[in-house]
């Protein structure tokens, strides 16, 4: 006979595994299937279920606008953080350098600074600096933030690459420049991938510095939450269902990339 | 002729630890030349120098004549096959060995014929399209040769590159560098700390220690004719009898070792009575038997330990005072030696005699 007391602990971490999933997924599906109903607001029972609420956000051009602006932002700001953030993990493996432990402390600083505190000093020094709110304050706000995150990953990419590759390179006959762009980029290449991807999520997802940093223009999250407040309406869980949609096969594929660049 | 490669008092410190010191060395073209040396003993320092990776405190290094001690490595007519070869993981085979000549600004057909020629050259033809994580030891390793002899270097520089084989890829890697070399009349620096690969390959071995050249010389000579103790030590298995000279006649000197008296050749030093001598005597130059020589040297024994290596059995004998000789001893002559007491016997012109620099008298 099994003895259930000795089976005790596991059922337990199974219970605990079951819960948290619920907890996980129970806010998100119920958004999901909110989206699906054919009624104007948002309660339980779902009587009739209909598209009409994609068709009508894929006409919003609110909405529209909204998912360009966003998407227009998080590029010049991956861009930005991709060259700054590699640039900066260069110096920090770079031979006689000084200080290179207090760059890479700096370089993270922006990610453990609560983004309550970041955006009210960058809204500090814009205004210090006669920068005008809107769009260059937003993708500098964004590109501070997601620096470190493009850092620490190119860093690790440059600490696993053999030394003397560069080495090789330079005694074939490369000047540093093209050792740079033909060896030390290429073997950054699924770092810097998978840490532009992050910094386009970053991106999309930030709404306390584009608050502050903003102008009239709004950003997605700025979007949803304006209209979340004039009253919740299955419309806002169709476009809440996109966005969910796209970022997590976005940030999926980034995870299959750098697994697939660490067993290389 | 004009050496193709000159160091000119060349010293390389770093801090308070000199890794190369006053190096003069000068190589011929066209030669398989080895820098052999246990590890710290600069040679190492002495190729990076040479390729430009590492600049020297002091002294100068001439590639076929022309000053390049501040040449940077891109602009020196030298290429290397690095340690763990440093193929480019990202580049197929053809690309990796293609990148030199890139950057020499050839055309893409010239690029084409040179790389499949080289390809041809270690029989990898049909792996121009493969990455270098999908070869094997031995493959990566000729690609790597490859990418460096393509720009057609004056020097081609190898950096112990085959230590990171097993040791019977190694032995046939041996082979297969010795011949590339021949076919392409390259000169050849190799670096290693394995006397095996260097006694294999060279036409000329350079032995360091302490950041110093101690002897250069062809294979046979450092291995026959050892200058120094070190040398004796560190190529092949040697036993060194430190003995005092007893008196000279004709072209051998009769010494004194351990109570024993035994003859050897002078190897060009002219000792006098009293003079302390090591008398190198390798272990296949010894005899072992059972019944006393007729000739030469030759001192009773017993047998200590007996090691069976295949085609040899090696001996440990007791002789003279506890001093012990290493002998080797043919299969066919293990059979006739099984008691303990052995007679050993040499011929004094087997060996060669070097002074004890630390003796005083």
């Amino acid at each position: 006979m099994r003895n259930m007391f000795a089976d005790a602990p596991r059922t337990t971490l199974t219970a605990f595994y079951w819960a948290f999933l619920l907890y996980l997924l129970l806010p998100l599906t119920l958004m999901m299937a909110m989206s699906f109903k054919d009624a104007n607001f948002v309660a339980f029972p779902i009587g009739d279920w209909t598209l009409d609420w994609y068709a009508k956000v894929m006409q919003d051009k609110q909405f529209l606008e909204a998912c360009l602006y966003s998407v227009m932002i998080a590029a010049a700001s991956t861009l930005a953080a991709t060259t700054l953030g590699t640039w900066i993990a260069m110096l920090i493996v770079a031979e006689g350098i000084k200080g290179q432990v207090i760059i890479f402390a700096l370089a993270c600083l922006p990610a453990v600074v609560p983004g309550m505190i970041s955006a009210i000093s960058l809204r500090i020094f814009i205004s210090t600096i006669d920068m005008p709110t809107g769009t260059a304050a937003i993708i500098l706000g964004h590109t501070v933030h997601a620096v470190p995150f493009v850092v620490v990953m190119a860093l690790t990419r440059l600490r696993s690459m053999p030394g003397n590759l560069v080495d090789a390179a330079r005694d074939l006959g490369a000047d540093s420049v093209v050792a740079f762009f033909r060896v030390t980029l290429p073997y950054l290449k699924p770092a810097l991938v998978g840490g532009m991807i992050f910094c386009v999520l970053l991106s999309i997802d930030d709404f306390v510095r584009t608050f502050f940093l903003g102008g009239y223009r709004p950003t997605l999250p700025m979007l949803i939450f304006a209209k979340v407040q004039g009253g919740m309406s299955p419309e806002i869980n169709a476009m809440a269902t996109l966005v969910l949609v796209v970022t997590a096969a976005v940030g999926l594929y980034a995870e299959y990339l750098t697994r697939r660049a660490r067993t290389r | 002729m004009q050496p193709v490669v000159q160091f000119d008092n060349v010293t390389k410190s770093y801090g308070k630890h000199v890794a190369v010191e006053n190096l003069n060395l000068s190589i011929e073209a066209g030669k398989f030349v080895t820098l052999l040396g246990p590890s710290g003993c600069g040679k190492s320092t002495s190729l990076r120098m040479l390729g430009g990776f590492e600049m020297p405190n002091s002294g100068r290094i001439l590639l076929g004549g022309k000053d390049v001690t501040r040449v940077p490595p891109n602009k020196r007519n030298v290429n290397i096959v690095f340690q763990d070869y440093a193929l480019f993981p990202h580049m197929s085979v053809a690309k990796n060995i293609a990148f030199g000549l890139e950057l020499k600004g050839l055309d893409n057909q010239q690029i084409h014929r040179r790389v499949s020629e080289l390809l041809e050259l270690v029989q990898l033809q049909d792996y121009a399209k493969r990455l270098p994580s999908e070869l094997s030891g031995g493959q990566r390793q000729r690609v790597a040769l490859m990418r460096a002899l393509a720009p057609d270097p004056d020097v081609l520089l190898l950096d112990e590159p085959l230590s990171a084989l097993d040791a019977k890829l190694r032995q046939q890697m041996q082979i297969e560098l010795k011949s590339i070399q021949e076919k392409t009349g390259k000169t050849f620096m190799f670096v290693t700390h394995d006397q095996e690969e260097a006694l294999t390959m060279s036409d000329t071995i350079v032995v360091m220690n302490k950041g110093k050249i101690e002897q250069m010389g062809d294979p046979n000579t450092l291995y026959g004719r050892p200058g120094s103790v070190f040398v004796a030590n560190f190529i092949g298995e040697t036993n060194l009898l430190r003995s005092t000279v007893v008196g000279t006649e004709g072209d051998t000197t009769a010494l004194n070792w351990n109570g024993v008296t035994i003859k050897a050749a002078q190897g060009g030093l002219a000792p006098k009575a009293g003079d302390h001598l090591y008398v190198v005597l390798r272990p296949e130059a010894i005899h072992c038997s059972a019944d006393e020589p007729t000739s030469g040297n030759r001192i009773k024994g017993k047998v200590r330990q007996r090691v069976f290596k295949g085609n040899h059995t090696s001996l440990s004998v007791e002789v003279a005072d506890g001093a012990v000789l290493n002998a080797l001893v043919h299969p066919s002559d293990v059979a006739q030696l099984n008691g303990e007491d052995i007679w050993v016997g040499w011929k004094p012109e087997t060996t060669t005699v070097i002074p004890d620099r630390h003796a005083h008298n």
